[in-house]
């Protein structure tokens, strides 16, 4: 007879031993899916809510003193080179979107109607594409050259179609024309002016120089801003990064946290059912010793009673790990939905992770049956059926 | 056929030390009923496992057409074991989960091998038990199943340890019948059995005790 067929027949008949080693699969694909699935959601959650919020790395000159940032000059500047060796090296893919940047505070603006203010200017290179990177949409403020974006306050003071003039560092004045009048609300440019970084660098006299690189960090497995500093760091030893903190830091927490549990649990869990599923096994064998003492006495080979041992094994876990992919993700869609509300209409289930438990899960029970099979292979046919 | 040569056999239970088998020879031709008599623990099935390939002898040599089986490898041991010989339990080992029909065509190795299972289960009255699964048989129905699944693969040679242990005297008569009608139709048989009856059938009678053969 087809040895998949008794496989198959004595799956069937022994239901109960059966039915628990499927229940110990689908416990362990179930919450493995979930939980992978659940973490994959926060990421996309905690990716989506920085994206939101702009961009969260800031990389400056080592020195800087942060406090003073915004309200001196003469913070230390390097060159805007800096960036485009940054986004050429092939190591550095833990920060995204770099925009090299140029700010400094102009004491003494002249409005349209005379009027003197101490303005932040704001230089902008185009954002960096990365060589080695997937091209990416552009996250930061690009502005053409001969133009400016006028903060929400100083917008006040100029009228619509007039340009945007300011003096220049040789002394003459300057005329830009304004492509984009803010709104209120962009903290430190509601009362500055954003430039093009060349012409800005030109106005004070400033040719190729940035004082900070803005830059949106990864969201990297041991945390962005330990691995940003790292990579940054390998290249240009005189860089610091610092980061903005956000509610993106208490996601990437959460996120880190979920990855930290996750870690834990999914072992335990599966650990604890393949312990279980292989006492189930041995059980099993125990109850087979006639059968598998008649078919040794038939002239079976070891490779044919291993085989109806593991194929049970291989057939229990790969129907587990199908309805525990399923019922994962089910989990996970509900519970998901309920937490991540960004992310919660983009939470699917995850078709690579499907193509892995088929994989894992059918492997991983063939392995706890394994002791069970070699014992059953050891099973001395003359005494087990001579027993009465 | 079998040449059973100087076959010894201990046992440890505990501390103590048993001979099953003390020395013994038995030569077994083509076309012989030989069965084996003797008290409880006088060796007699364990003589049975050892000239049917499934017990390995202290010492001694079990030589099956020129070849010692214990030399052979242990594919070559299984073909003895799935090819010459075939095994009737005093328990019928039947797989609970196969039909009647199913049990029986598990030991076909061979294409055309269970063709005539149905004519076998027509002579041993089981054909309307063809595909009951074992639990719905009575014992004398289990054990004629099981003996069927013996000779299905016509092998040179049948043992049968014990085969009516566990049958009423009417289905005893039945299988020592039908075992008697499988050596006229020129199978080997040894045999075991507490039962006097089977005598009737049997062309030799050995008598071991203690594990040596008395006559």
């Amino acid at each position: 007879m087809n040895p998949v067929k008794l496989v198959l027949k004595e799956l069937l008949y022994r239901r109960v031993n059966s039915f628990i080693i499927l229940l110990t699969v689908i416990v362990s694909s179930t919450v493995s899916v979930a939980i992978y699935s659940l973490s994959k959601a926060s990421e996309n959650e905690t990716r989506v809510i920085m994206k939101e919020q702009g961009l969260n790395l800031y990389i400056f000159p080592k020195g800087t003193n942060l406090i003073d940032f915004y309200s001196v000059n003469g913070t230390p500047t390097f060159p805007d080179s800096y960036v485009d060796t940054l986004a050429g090296s092939r190591t550095f893919d833990a920060v995204r979107h770099l925009t090299g940047i140029l700010q400094v505070k102009y004491p003494d603006w002249t409005d349209p109607n005379g009027s003197l203010h101490q303005i932040v200017v704001v230089g902008y290179r185009d954002e960096a594409m990365q060589r080695f990177l997937p091209k990416q949409e552009i996250m930061g403020t690009d502005v053409l050259k001969g133009t400016v974006h006028v903060g929400a306050f100083l917008a006040r003071n100029i009228p619509e179609g007039e340009p945007f003039r300011i003096k220049g560092d040789d002394g003459a004045m300057h005329e830009f024309r304004i492509e984009k009048r803010f709104e209120e609300g962009k903290g430190m440019l509601d009362q500055g002016v954003a430039f093009n970084l060349e012409d800005l660098q030109q106005l004070l006299g400033m040719k190729g120089q940035i004082n900070k690189i803005e830059a949106l960090g990864c969201v990297c497995k041991d945390g962005r801003i330990k691995n940003a500093r790292k990579q940054v760091q390998a290249i240009f030893a005189d860089l610091e990064v610092t980061e903005i903190s956000s509610i993106a830091d208490a996601r990437e927490n959460q996120r880190l946290m979920m990855n930290k549990y996750g870690s834990f649990i999914i072992p335990f869990v599966i650990l604890s059912s393949l312990l279980i599923s292989g006492l189930l096994f041995y059980s099993n064998v125990l109850t087979r010793r006639h059968e598998i003492g008649i078919l040794k006495a038939m002239g079976k080979n070891k490779f044919y009673i291993l085989f109806i041992i593991l194929f049970k094994a291989f057939i229990l876990g790969l129907i587990g790990s199908i309805a525990g992919f399923f019922l994962g993700s089910l989990f996970a869609d509900y519970f998901g939905k309920e937490i991540f509300r960004f992310t919660a209409m983009d939470i699917k289930p995850l078709w690579m992770v499907f193509g892995v438990s088929i994989i894992i899960f059918p492997v991983l029970w063939m392995l706890s049956g394994w002791i069970p099979a070699l014992v059953a292979t050891q099973i001395d046919a003359a005494r087990t059926l001579s027993q009465e | 056929m079998l040449e059973i040569k100087n076959i010894t056999k201990k046992y440890t239970k505990g501390t103590a030390r048993y001979t099953a088998l003390d020395d013994v020879s038995l030569n077994i031709d083509k076309g012989e009923f030989v069965t084996v008599v003797g008290p409880s623990g006088s060796g007699k099935s364990t003589l049975l496992h050892t000239a049917g390939g499934l017990i390995h002898p202290d010492s001694g040599q079990v030589i099956f057409k020129g070849k010692d089986i214990y030399s052979l490898n242990s594919h070559d041991a299984e073909l003895y074991r799935k090819q010459n010989v075939s095994f009737v339990f005093q328990q019928f080992h039947l797989m609970p989960y196969l039909t009647v029909y199913e049990n029986i065509k598990m030991s076909c190795y061979k294409p055309g091998q269970c063709d005539n299972i149905d004519q076998y289960l027509k002579d041993c009255n089981l054909i309307e038990h063809k595909f009951k699964f074992p639990s719905e048989l009575s014992v004398g129905e289990k054990q004629r199943t099981a003996f069927i699944r013996a000779i299905i693969t016509g092998p040179d040679l049948l043992f049968a340890d014990e085969p009516t242990g566990n049958l009423d005297e009417l289905n005893s008569s039945v299988i020592f019948s039908l075992i008697g009608d499988y050596h006229k139709k020129g199978g080997t048989v040894l045999l075991v059995s507490h039962d006097p009856e089977v005598t009737k059938y049997s062309t030799r009678t050995i008598k071991l005790q203690s594990g040596k053969i008395m006559n």
